[in-house]
């Protein structure tokens, strides 16, 4: 406990933008020297693409090598670069503050978003990693605004990520590609990554009108019948798609074009973030929380409880298809079995493992859990006892999740440190 | 004059598949309704404990065919197969409680919901591992005789495992009414909280009650093994889910409406199939279901939602 | 004078069971109405079919010659009728602030689009209920507990979050149930003070549910008494406080407990 505090102190004054160039230099460092010297030189096959992790599974005598290369790649740069850099950081950060926080905010994503393509763009593995990641972040905190904000045990969401990834890639594969199905490709494809947008979009509303189905239900009823109604729309929408041939039924659909790159990615995720943290801030979205913990009492103080569990549902079911149709566009291959159990499963764990009721838990936990399946991919199936167990302690442990019930405060978090150089807040 | 006893032969063989598949259903899903009754939540491991209770079956049943065939009659292996691995089975239904439940009584339900999820993969991945990808199957316990009655075919595995079925949810219910240990579960499937101060303890209900479902559930899958021999660690996913919503439909915590809409899946189902290709049978079972608890938000036999029951 | 809330001829049934008859309001503006009645009477159902949680069998609910019979509840409470609850009805997860903040919801106009994008009318509206919201938690001394969540309140506060909130939507009428149950003596003087203050500072009529006699007398300048779903006396204080079929029906509790 001691050092972990003496080490918060130390860096206690590091602002977002010394963290920003740490990294930074460590993604350069790797970037020029990791292959030619540094790997080399520690006896590694190649770069570790997350962190080493998988090599150190695959053979266990490159542990050494790779926990070396983390060190000297990323830890003690970052450290390093981030402590000494907050001589200049901190004013730097300060000027920042005199902007608008909206125009600070965009600068520190763009060098964020750079340090990203950056890193990821090193080999295409970690670019789908990081693609997958981003859809997965989306998807996470729409489940959050149903089952944290609203306190349902909704388990419609892979149901609402099909209907937005099946509508999303009919649209495309019928406008921007000669195929086999829709035939000749009714708009140049050229078009495709400027009407990307609204194929989205399309995927979205079809997932949000898809979630009047539970929606409407939950008017009456809440709790476990809700879950099972809920289930049970899941099981409808994957059972449709499987029959209908003419969307390849159980076979799936692929070849849609790849419009979907990093910074598109990174860009839906970020307005998704966004807009969601707009509205679970704001009133009308604070109305979900009075629904959850009382509705007698929130209808008595004149929220209007039917439009914001209709809100909610649709809201929520709105952004996973979004993300189904970024996660179709990654893939460019779907099949009705990709949005069953097993990807129910491994919503509910991002979700309740990063922490009910908060953004910031919501993308914790889908980094987590997606950067712990992809490292732990050599162990084949432990991972599938090792990833549970991890989930079983955290509900222990943190029954709400690892960080619930926190809102991001962008202010706080981009502002110098140097104000506070004397004590650490706890 | 013909056609219409053929068909009527039809229906009546579609309501004995129907039964048997119904048996399933039901006596999986009084499992769920059983911990939803003591503890107010819902144990999603109970698929995959219905899963490793087959599994349990597997092994003692290919044991004492092999030591015991040739010294007792069939039947006694049968019994004896069913006894033993309702006892074993049932330990795992007392590990579920101990080790995933008990350090979660406090916390928000979503919590326990989403632990009985990660149980049920670890025991999934855990028979993966143990035994591998190959497909076991699940050798009989007794020799299949086929009778034809009028014009209808029905075996005897067929008819065993509607009776047993039976027999074991009239033997739930006689424990339930008649002893000490039933009568504090239904006190308290009433009153949760009352029943801890009156000296029960709800560190021994509560096993117990996951004991009982875990072993009622291994019984299920021994007669699920005589009925589709193939087994598969993800059996417990496929059953277990639409026992899960037949424990629903029935009414969170009623065990007689648990049975009773297990059995009316198990009649969608094979009637859904008769008049549809058999690939619909999910999407309008599912439908009905929907349906069913969009009009009928309690159940069949279930009690009005508390406020208690929340996050 | 008419009457800010009128109330005619109410009946309600649960099932066969009758628990409600003939009920009959005038409540004038300003005016602080106290109702009592031995457990069981009905009382808290009548604050219920007021404020639209249930709808009357029979009878008429005017607020400001408008029937509100058969609305919503939340369109009834953004009309004027707040209220607070018996058993305190707070959200668990949320702080006090918010609390003050929500209530606010019926006076927002901004619309959904507003909320996602954050719009110039979202943010002074907002502003404008922050503000509103400083301003009530001042007012019933609970702004110290600001950013708590209110289940690590004590109890007296968490009454004043209750009656602060029921106050941001902005209401005619304020329906109080049993607004001193579980308090202190000390508690209870402080609430006391605060009835008071509220009704004037805000202007509105007062319509309280109450066990204790002390308080109902010291407060209010009309009573109903009702026993078994009907009123068996209605005047000022002095007079019900004299009645001997009220004293029958309260010391005939007595008698049972």
């Amino acid at each position: 406990m001691g050092i972990a505090k003496k080490f918060r102190q130390i860096f206690s004054t590091v602002p977002m933008l010394g963290w920003f160039l740490g990294i930074l230099t460590a993604v350069l460092i790797e970037y020029y020297w990791g292959y030619d010297y540094i790997s080399y030189y520690l006896g590694l096959p190649k770069i570790p693409v997350l962190f080493g992790a998988l090599i150190m599974l695959k053979e266990p005598v490159m542990i050494p090598g790779a926990l070396a290369y983390d060190l000297i790649v990323y830890v003690i740069p970052v450290l390093l670069v981030a402590k000494i850099s907050s001589v200049f950081t901190n004013p730097g950060a300060a000027l920042l503050e005199k902007l608008p926080l909206w125009l600070s905010a965009v600068i520190h994503l763009v060098c964020f978003y750079a340090i990203l393509h950056l890193w990821a763009g090193i080999n295409d593995y970690r670019v789908l990693v990081v693609k997958l990641t981003l859809v997965s972040i989306i998807l996470t905190v729409s489940v959050n605004v149903i089952n944290g904000y609203q306190g349902e045990f909704s388990c419609s969401h892979p149901g609402f990520m099909a209907l937005g990834a099946y509508v999303s890639s009919i649209l495309t594969l019928m406008l921007f590609t000669n195929d086999k199905i829709f035939g000749a490709a009714l708009l140049p494809p050229g078009l495709g990554p400027f009407l990307f947008p609204l194929v989205l979009l399309a995927g979205g509303a079809a997932a949000a009108i898809g979630s009047l189905a539970v929606a409407i239900p939950s008017f009456r009823t809440r709790g476990d019948y809700l879950a099972i109604i809920s289930l049970a729309f899941m099981f409808i929408v994957k059972s449709a798609i499987e029959n209908l041939n003419i969307i390849g039924g159980a076979r799936g659909m692929g070849g849609q074009p790849d419009l979907a790159p990093l910074p598109v990615i990174f860009f839906w995720t970020l307005l998704c973030i966004w807009v969601i943290h707009n509205f679970v801030t704001s009133i009308l979205g604070k109305a979900l929380n009075t629904v959850r913990d009382d509705e007698a009492a929130a209808e008595s103080m004149t929220v209007k409880t039917r439009k914001t569990k209709m809100t909610a549902f649709m809201f929520g079911a709105f952004w996973a298809g979004i993300a189904g149709g970024l996660f179709a566009h990654v893939l460019t291959y779907i099949n009705p079995g990709m949005f069953s159990i097993n990807r129910l499963a491994e919503i509910l764990a991002m979700v309740y493992f990063g922490g009910l009721n908060s953004i910031v838990g919501s993308i914790v936990g889908a980094v987590s859990i997606n950067v712990l399946g992809e490292a732990l991919r050599p162990l084949e199936l432990f991972k599938w006892i090792i990833i549970p167990l991890i989930l079983i302690f955290v509900m222990i442990f943190r029954p709400y999740g690892l960080i619930s019930f926190t809102e991001i405060n962008a202010k706080k978090l981009l502002e110098a440190k140097h104000k506070r150089q004397q004590g650490v807040s706890p | 004059m013909e056609p219409l006893i053929e068909y009527f032969y039809y229906i009546l063989q579609n309501i004995i598949n129907a039964l048997q598949r119904g048996s399933f259903y039901a006596v999986i899903s009084i499992g769920y309704s059983m911990v939803y009754g003591v503890l107010m939540l819902f144990n999603f491991a109970h698929g995959d404990i219905f899963m490793v209770g087959t599994y349990i079956g597997f092994g003692i049943a290919t044991v004492f065919l092999a030591v015991l065939t040739g010294l007792v009659p069939p039947p006694v292996i049968f019994l004896a197969t069913v006894v033993v691995t309702m006892f074993l089975a049932s330990w795992i239904g007392v590990f579920v409680e101990v080790a995933g439940y008990r350090p979660l009584r406090q916390a928000p339900r979503a919590s326990a919901a989403i632990t009985g999820l990660m149980i049920g993969i670890i025991f999934e991945t855990t028979i993966l591992i143990m035994l591998g990808a190959k497909r076991l199957s699940f050798p009989p316990l007794m020799e299949k005789v086929n009778y034809h009655i009028g014009g209808i075919y029905i075996t005897n595995v067929k008819a065993m495992i509607i009776i047993i079925s039976l027999l074991l949810m009239l033997g739930l219910h006689a424990f339930i009414q008649k002893t000490k240990w039933g009568m504090a579960m239904r006190a308290m499937s009433y009153d949760f909280l009352a029943v801890p101060l009156m000296g029960v303890s709800i560190n021994i209900i509560a096993p117990l009650t996951f004991a009982v479902g875990a072993g009622l559930a291994s019984v299920a899958g021994i007669l699920y093994g005589q009925a589709y021999p193939i087994l598969d660690p993800y059996m417990g996913v496929l059953l277990g889910w639409k026992a899960f919503v037949a424990a629903i439909l029935g009414g969170r915590g009623s065990i007689k409406g648990a049975a009773l809409a297990g059995y009316l899946l198990g009649f969608i189902e094979i009637f859904v199939a008769t008049v549809f290709p058999s690939t619909l049978r999910d999407f309008i079972a599912y439908s009905i279901i929907l349906i069913i608890l969009t009009f009928r938000p309690r159940g069949f036999f279930g009690m009005e939602h508390s406020t208690k029951l929340r996050l | 004078m008419t009457a800010l809330l009128h109330v005619e001829n109410m009946t309600h049934f649960f099932g066969g069971l009758r628990a409600v008859h003939n009920y009959n309001l005038n409540l004038a503006p300003r005016q602080i109405f106290g109702l009592i009645g031995p457990n069981g009477a009905g009382k808290t159902t009548i604050f219920n079919l007021i404020t639209g949680v249930y709808t009357p069998t029979e009878g008429e609910i005017l607020l400001e010659n408008k029937n509100i019979k058969g609305l919503e509840t939340n369109q009834i409470a953004a009309m004027g009728l707040g209220r607070t609850f018996q058993n305190l009805a707070l959200w668990r997860h949320m702080n006090v602030v918010d609390h003050i903040r929500m209530a606010h919801y019926s006076q927002l106009d901004y619309g959904l689009f507003g909320a996602f994008f954050n719009s110039r009318a979202c943010r002074e509206q907002e502003n404008q209920v922050r503000e509103n919201a400083d301003h009530l938690m001042e007012l019933f001394d609970i702004e110290k507990y600001a950013d708590d969540l209110v289940t690590s309140l004590p109890y007296g506060a968490q009454r004043r979050v209750e009656m602060a909130r029921a106050m941001a939507t902005n209401p005619k009428v304020l329906f109080l149930d049993e607004p001193t149950a579980g308090m202190t003596p000390d508690e209870l003087v402080k609430m006391i003070r605060i009835i008071r203050q509220v009704h004037q500072d805000f202007n509105v009529a007062i319509f309280l549910i109450e066990h204790r006699m002390k308080f109902v007398m010291e407060l209010c300048e009309s009573i109903q008494t009702l026993v078994f779903g009907e009123v068996i006396a209605e005047g000022p204080p002095e007079e019900i406080q004299n009645n001997p079929r009220v004293i029958e029906a309260y010391l005939g509790k007595e008698d049972m407990t």
